[in-house]
């Protein structure tokens, strides 16, 4: 394969949405320059859309496949009406209902202008009466979210600091069992040279080699807080090393430690 | 979308209508939480009807796909805590002009993806709803990098040439 074909093969990851920023970007600038490329991505673009409408919830509730509540369309449409600006037609038909006054044209005319421009500025204000709304519709959901995702920061906390968990120390930081839940915390690691990870390992008690875990990285204070997702109760040994991106089958280097589970 | 530019609730709710079942299904698919679906499928529908002209043309279907799917991969990646290698967003609007299936159908789908040979498939799926890089992918399935890459092309290629027999591109 010569180094075009790799590049053919890279836009259709990226057509999938599968790459990684910085080769996305790349990827990306190639396209404007690059027409078979470009038409590669067009092909199989549509194909990458079609995995999506895969995914269609199913419009019969009785086949027993996902479906969504028909309480959200309610949820939505409700937002949605309080949003809608006043119509124009409604002042008309006020206004026909109204007794015409003869012939005090100059004043209507007036009542005219006054009432045009009261309207205008109601749709002004109800424009942004529904963007506010909207917003606030935005935030209750994102509210609720950070309210699931601090739920389980909470049970990740309860479960480093808590007096029953079991510590074992490590260099630069701890492994920590709480009942069946096991977590990697390490307070000053080395950033990872470019290409390259930290990954966890775990030997299952009465096996013979280590099982790769999940790669990841500490935050640019070497702080990295990991939950190492396995049965802890089943757990022998965690180490870490350093490996290439993407994690490796069998630790490639020296574990940076490696730690008994007592 | 003309008409929901212009405030108008009724074509907004033919448009969800439309196109709920594909929102819910994409954020479902992600998630694997029904409420959390709903909120995601809330959002997109509230973000599109306040900001309308960020669907600037083209495919409607496609786009609001990538944007469910965007919403949903932010939530799996708030609480993946960077245990997994994640891929970058996909643009909301795509430069280069992109030929869509014009009428397409979740059963002829779903038909054609069940087609594709396993070892093609899972990368293919694994990349769309999971949100994870081909490294990570080939991680996963214990593959060489290499052979993902090929498999992802390969499949999506298939499918492109399967749907084509059955829609009008």
């Amino acid at each position: 394969m010569n180094g075009h074909d790799a590049m053919l093969e890279d836009v259709a990851v990226y057509a999938l949405g599968a790459l990684p920023r910085e080769q996305a970007r790349a990827v990306r600038e190639h396209l404007a320059s690059c027409a078979e490329c470009a038409a590669e991505y067009r092909r199989l673009k549509p194909a990458v859309d079609a995995v999506a409408y895969s995914a269609e919830a199913c419009p019969d509730a009785a086949s027993g496949a996902v479906v969504p509540n028909p309480r959200l369309k309610t949820r939505i449409m409700d937002e949605v009406r309080r949003s809608v600006p006043t119509r124009l037609s409604n002042v008309g038909e006020m206004r026909a209902v109204r007794p015409i006054v003869w012939p005090a044209y100059a004043v209507a005319a007036a009542c005219l202008a006054v009432a045009l421009i009261t309207t205008a500025f109601n749709i002004s204000l109800n424009e942004e009466l529904h963007q506010t709304e909207a917003q606030v519709a935005q935030l209750g959901t994102h509210a609720k979210m950070l309210t699931r995702q601090v739920a389980a920061q909470n049970t990740e906390l309860v479960d480093l600091t808590s007096s029953d968990s079991q510590h074992y120390a490590v260099e630069d930081g701890e492994v920590v069992r709480h009942g069946n839940r096991l977590y990697i915390a390490m307070d000053s690691m080395g950033t990872p040279p470019r290409g390259k990870v930290y990954q966890a390992w775990i030997m299952r008690k009465g096996a013979a080699k280590m099982t790769p875990s999940v790669t990841f990285m500490p935050d640019r204070k070497g702080i990295a807080v990991i939950h190492v997702p396995t049965q802890a109760s089943q757990v022998a040994e965690v180490a870490v090393s350093m490996e290439p991106e993407g994690g490796s089958k069998q630790p490639t280097s020296k574990p940076t430690f490696i730690v008994k589970l007592t | 979308m003309s008409r929901v530019r212009t405030r108008d609730a009724a074509a907004f709710e033919s448009l969800y209508d439309a196109y709920h079942r594909l929102v819910y299904g994409i954020a479902f698919r992600i998630v694997g939480e029904a409420a959390v679906a709903e909120d995601v499928t809330q959002t997109v529908f509230l973000k599109l009807w306040s900001a309308p002209e960020r669907f600037d043309g083209g495919n409607f279907g496609g786009w609001i796909a990538r944007v469910a799917r965007n919403q949903a991969l932010d939530i799996v990646r708030r609480k993946s805590h960077s245990e997994t290698e994640l891929s970058e967003a996909m643009p909301d609007s795509d430069l280069l002009e992109e030929r869509v299936f014009s009428e397409i159908d979740a059963a002829q789908v779903r038909r054609a993806i069940a087609q594709l040979p396993a070892e093609q498939r899972e990368p293919i799926e694994l990349g769309f709803f999971g949100g994870i890089t081909h490294a990570e992918i080939a991680r996963r399935t214990g593959t060489p990098l290499g052979t993902i890459k090929t498999r992802i092309r390969t499949g999506l290629g298939k499918l492109r040439s399967a749907l084509e027999g059955t829609v009008a591109v």
